[in-house]
């Protein structure tokens, strides 16, 4: 392993170039744009704060919602990932390694293969609806199971519970059974041990899979598009129609922003109030 | 008896989310196989009809000649950058090496639509023209971080004394590499290499928007959804997810990754 400084710099010179050039610049540039503006379809990079007012004006609502929606689905997949997680680590005994072996393989399989899967099983017509009718337990198709904000929730929770699950379980395997079994002998309750020994050591696993549920949640545009019907627009949907349809890609960016700000707050404000939470009393 | 009661509850519980996590997959496979133009009950038969009906596309031999370039691009890529970084943080102390992490994890928490519009934005500031070779760096970007993060936890619990007592014998630094070093990580050099693949066969948002135009095996998913109904989607998904399940398997085979 290289320890001369110099060695260590240029084995993480590549890494870092492309960092730097494909993420830092282009967002740095995104960013910068948002306080410029377009008039007919001609960009002018005056600086103007119009499309931060623009985003307030029109898009408080969609923000309100797609912060509620994200919310939602960053606690329920944190609170099934870590579950799932204590199950595999502590509960499961021997058939540990084989849920996670499946939680590995569900990782991946695809994005959009996954919405699409969930469109055809939450339709009129889908897998469910049809299932459900041929075993007679319902005479009528549900049509509600589709295109609202529920079957958003479901397919994101879906997509993103191997992704919370890892980080989460990788915190739990730090913690020593020794240390449990004390708490035990100490006369602690399965609820003080679970309050003040497993989650105060898992706080960094919480707080990743909360941050990427809740960031990629925040910023979808293609689960809301597919199974969330015309009611369910996210701000990941103005996003894209600001760049595509409407061409004003300032508008677009200064939404990108403020999502990214929100979610970023959020983060912050909640890690803090869990900090807090979980501090040994 | 409380006891008995909590295992009920976990083992429900257990069974509950990995039905979750693969009963729609499942059903997509099965689903590809099956005679309905629309996937539903019951079904009316096995068939591989919707698989012809996608072999004969000519876009499908497009799309996946342009998926395995890319594919095979950005594995050899992410897995050369990624390796070296990663022998540049385990270089490091890990109180040093967490924050270099971090950074360089931070496109995993990126939304990909807003880094393939800021990618987009860039490369027609700079006039670039699009194509399959745009797309590369901007997937090697947020996929570099998973082959560090894997071959780092890999060096992390590696024996540097085997490595001193190579060099103390008189082997150069290259010949303690390659003699020594090597053999020992490279299953989780292979394992990385073939999640980076999977990752890659997968993404759609930042190809969509940087490839001008062009198709890979996501982004004909994607028109073809949005067309009409087209029962060969569930073929072509199928096909996806056989092979990134697949090769994450023989990934997590290669890397004894346990989490």
């Amino acid at each position: 392993m290289p320890r001369h400084p110099l060695v260590v710099a240029l084995f993480a010179l590549p890494a870092t170039l492309i960092f730097l050039l494909f993420f830092v610049g282009p967002f740095a540039y995104f960013a910068v744009m948002s306080f410029w503006s377009v008039s007919s379809y001609r960009i002018s990079r005056e600086f103007t704060f119009v499309n931060y007012l623009d985003v307030y004006r029109e898009y408080f609502y969609s923000l309100g919602f797609t912060f509620a929606i994200a919310l939602a689905i960053a606690i329920l997949t944190t609170v099934i990932a870590f579950a799932f997680a204590y199950l595999i680590r502590f509960r499961a005994g021997r058939w540990g390694p084989a849920l996670l072996f499946i939680t590995l393989i569900t990782m991946f399989g695809g994005y959009l293969v996954k919405i699409y899967a969930w469109r055809t099983i939450l339709g009129t017509t889908g897998i469910l609806n049809t299932g459900l009718l041929e075993l007679g337990i319902i005479s009528e198709p549900l049509p509600w199971l589709l295109y609202n904000p529920g079957a958003v929730v479901t397919t994101l929770t879906h997509f993103l519970l191997p992704f919370s699950v890892l980080p989460i379980y990788g915190s739990l395997r730090s913690i020593s059974d020794a240390q449990l079994a004390a708490a035990r002998d100490l006369g602690a309750r399965p609820a003080r041990t679970l309050f003040d020994i497993v989650l105060p050591q898992c706080e960094l696993g919480l707080v990743v899979a909360f941050m990427l549920a809740f960031f990629i949640a925040a910023g979808d545009y293609i689960t809301p598009r597919l199974v969330g019907g015309t009611s369910t627009a996210m701000v990941g949907n103005f996003v894209e129609n600001q760049f595509i349809t409407a061409l004003d890609a300032p508008q677009s960016s200064a939404l990108a922003v403020a999502i990214l700000l929100i979610s970023a707050g959020t983060i912050l404000g909640l890690r803090s109030i869990l900090h807090r939470a979980l501090a040994v009393r | 008896m409380t006891s008995r009661f909590g295992r009920i509850i976990w083992t429900l519980f257990g069974a509950a989310t990995v039905l979750f996590m693969l009963s729609p997959l499942f059903l997509l496979v099965l689903f590809s196989f099956g005679r309905n133009e629309l996937a539903s009950f019951p079904m009316r038969g096995l068939t591989f009809d919707w698989y012809r009906a996608l072999f004969a596309k000519a876009d499908f031999w497009v799309a996946l000649e342009n998926s395995a370039y890319i594919c095979l691009a950005v594995g050899v890529t992410s897995v050369l950058v990624g390796n070296l970084a990663a022998f540049a943080f385990a270089g490091l102390r890990p109180r040093r090496a967490a924050p270099a992490l971090a950074a360089i994890a931070m496109p995993l928490m990126m939304p990909p639509l807003v880094l393939a519009l800021a990618l987009f934005s860039t490369y027609s500031a700079l006039g670039f023209s699009l194509s399959i070779a745009t797309v590369v760096p901007g997937q090697v970007v947020f996929i570099q971080p998973f082959v560090i993060l894997v071959i780092y936890s890999r060096m992390a619990s590696f024996d540097t004394t085997i490595l001193d007592s190579a060099r103390d014998l008189g082997a150069s630094p290259i010949k303690a590499f390659l003699t020594v070093t090597l053999p020992i990580i490279s299953p989780t050099v292979i394992g990385a290499a073939l999640i980076a693949m999977a990752l890659s066969l997968d993404e759609f948002i930042i190809t969509y928007y940087t490839i001008g135009g062009g198709l890979t095996l996501p982004t004909l998913i994607w028109g073809l959804l949005r067309r009409s109904l087209d029962p060969s989607v569930n073929a072509l998904a199928t096909l996806i997810l056989v092979t990134t399940v697949g090769s994450t398997i023989l990934a997590i085979r290669a890397t004894r990754y346990r989490g």
